[in-house]
Formats: structure tokens, sequence, C-alpha cells
């Protein structure tokens, strides 16, 4: 339904809260939501997913779900954001278990990005470095993923993390640990996989 | 490593990343780790390169138009996709729908006024 006063609603001046009361009934409401949170969800699934197309698809799919859903949204400790998060999360995992493998790529786009400016070498070099780390983020649990890009993308707190995926500020602590950790191992792996390749290619 | 001093390890990593989030000098901290516990290096060095891969990704404005636009107003139908379309393709797109009646009226028609042809031999005729 159509809330007869939106036109004389200013939404950007609204919070959150009142945002999400008033987005049961009144789309322009939602808009707004979508305004706030669209980089975020759209950063979160695209190094989730790897590429654009995927990441465009999942993030209209969260945005439909939430559209859908709303209604029923009762704020109990989980903010709006959390709620879209755990959103994106679930549709993520079920699109990685629909590719039946993990999807393992490089970011295209991003290496394109990065390869335009003067110093080819240098920035290859870098670039093959980052590809590296991406790959190996990729490698990890999906909830080790999933903080590494609440932590770096969205730079949130241990507390805002714990809140979306439902641990504790001190769980998250221990967990970003471990995850430290663990890329080391995966970078390890990587590297010493590329340099079997290498040594093969130039044996072969 | 004993638990007190990887919980020390915890905190300091901790430290370096949010320092390294507000762009602060990371510098002192790194070398002082490194001093007290060799390893610190790598996972320092590991931080960084989180810290500069991960950044935030923009989407394309014209698809961020046309999903708002889907969701406040629902999905856009028939008309909505052609109008949509490039110019030559929505016309395209018109002119089929347009021949398409202009031919079932033209059946519906000329077709009333003949009887369909019906082969003698699936005429039943009792006996």
């Amino acid at each position: 339904m159509k809330n007869p006063f939106s036109r004389r609603i200013n939404y950007a001046e609204l919070d959150e809260g009142q945002l999400v009361a008033l987005a049961k009934e009144d789309r322009a409401a939602f808009g707004e939501l979508y305004q706030r949170y669209l980089p975020k969800i759209y950063s979160y699934v695209y190094y989730r997913t790897g590429n654009v197309h995927d990441a465009e698809d999942l993030t209209a799919k969260v945005f439909f779900r939430a559209l859908s859903h709303i209604s029923n949204y009762v704020e109990r400790g989980v903010p709006f954001q959390a709620w879209l998060y755990r959103i994106a999360h679930n549709l993520v995992a079920n699109w990685h278990r629909d590719q039946g493998r993990r999807k393992i790529i490089a970011l295209d786009e991003y290496v394109a990005h990065s390869l335009t400016s003067d110093a080819p070498d240098r920035l290859a070099e870098e670039q093959e470095e980052r590809n590296q780390l991406l790959e190996a983020v990729r490698r990890l649990p999906e909830d080790r993923q999933q903080l590494l890009l609440l932590k770096f993308v969205e730079q949130m707190s241990n507390a805002e993390i714990g809140v979306i995926m439902g641990r504790t500020e001190g769980a998250i602590k221990s967990l970003y640990h471990r995850t430290l950790l663990a890329l080391r191992e995966e970078i390890g792996a990587i590297q010493k996989g590329d340099l079997k390749q290498w040594s093969d290619g130039k044996e072969g | 490593m004993s638990t007190a001093s990887e919980s020390q390890l915890g905190n300091l990593l901790e430290l370096i990343t949010s320092r390294l989030q507000r762009g602060d000098d990371v510098d002192p901290f790194i070398e002082q780790a490194a001093e007290d516990q060799g390893d610190v290096a790598d996972l320092v060095a590991i931080i960084q390169s989180l810290h500069t891969s991960l950044t935030p990704v923009i989407p394309d404005q014209e698809y961020a138009e046309n999903l708002r636009a889907d969701l406040l107003e629902g999905r856009p139908g028939v008309a909505g996709r052609v109008r949509q379309m490039p110019a030559r393709l929505s016309v395209a797109a018109i002119l089929a729908v347009f021949a398409g009646c202009l031919l079932l009226m033209l059946r519906r028609i000329f077709g009333s006024e003949t009887t369909p042809d019906v082969p003698e031999e699936a005429v039943a005729t009792p006996l």
C-alpha cells in the first residue's frame, strides 16, 4: 500500500528503525533502505561469488527477498543491516551449493582496473600476489570468508560482526586470529602449487 | 604456543588491523612484535594485503537504477520490458505484436466463412 503522505517525507533524514517501520507499507521507504545498503550487499556478494554477473543476480535476489519478507521483520536484537547480510549469506551459500563446487575465479574487472597504471611489471607482480590472496580467501570456510569481508570491506567492529554472525565479540576476535593463521597456510599451499606447476612446466 | 601468548598475539593483530583501518602508522608495532614474536611479521603482511585488496566494490549505476525501479514499481511487465529495450528492438517488438493480432483477426473473419475440409473417410456414417 502506498503511503498517502510519502511525498512529504524526507526519507534520507529518517533513521533505520523509522525507515523499516515505514517500509512495511511504503515502497519509497524501502527504496531509501535499498540506497543505503546496496553498495555493502553488492560488495559482499561480489567477493563471495568472484564475478559481476552473479553478484548482480544475487544482489537483486537479496533485495527482492527482503522486500517480500519485510512485513514479517521484527527487530529482536538483529538490526536491519544484519538481517540483509543474513539473507545475502544464505543466498550465496545456496549459490555455491548449486554450483556443485567452489568457484575460484580471478576478479577480472578488478585486475583490469589495477593494470591501467604506468608501472606494468610491478603492478603485474602485485596483482599476482593479490590474486593469490583472494584465491586463498575463497578457499576458507564460509564463516571465515564472511568475517574477513565484514572486517575489511565494510570495516566493521568485532561487536558489529558478532551481531551479523550471531556470535559474541570475543568469539569473533578468536575466529579472526584463527582465520589469519589458516589464511597463511592457504597462501603457502597456493605458492607451493604455483612453484610445482612452474617446475613441472620447465621439466616438460 | 601458550594460551597467554596466543591471546597476546590475538590482541596485537586486532590492534594492528584497527590502526591500519584508521590510517594510523603501524610500523612501531610491527617492529616491536617482530622482536617479541618472530612469526608475527608474515601475519601482519597478510593483514596489510587484506587491507589493500578487500576494498568496497561499487555496482554499475545503470544496474542500480534499474533494480531500484524494479523494486519500487514491482517487476516490469511486458510493456515495461519493451520500453526498456533499445528503440529499434521496441519498434520491432510492437510491429510483431501488431502483426500477430492482425493475423488472428483475419483468421477469425475469413476462417468462419469457409467450412474446413473434412476427409471423406473421416466422416462416420451410421449404417
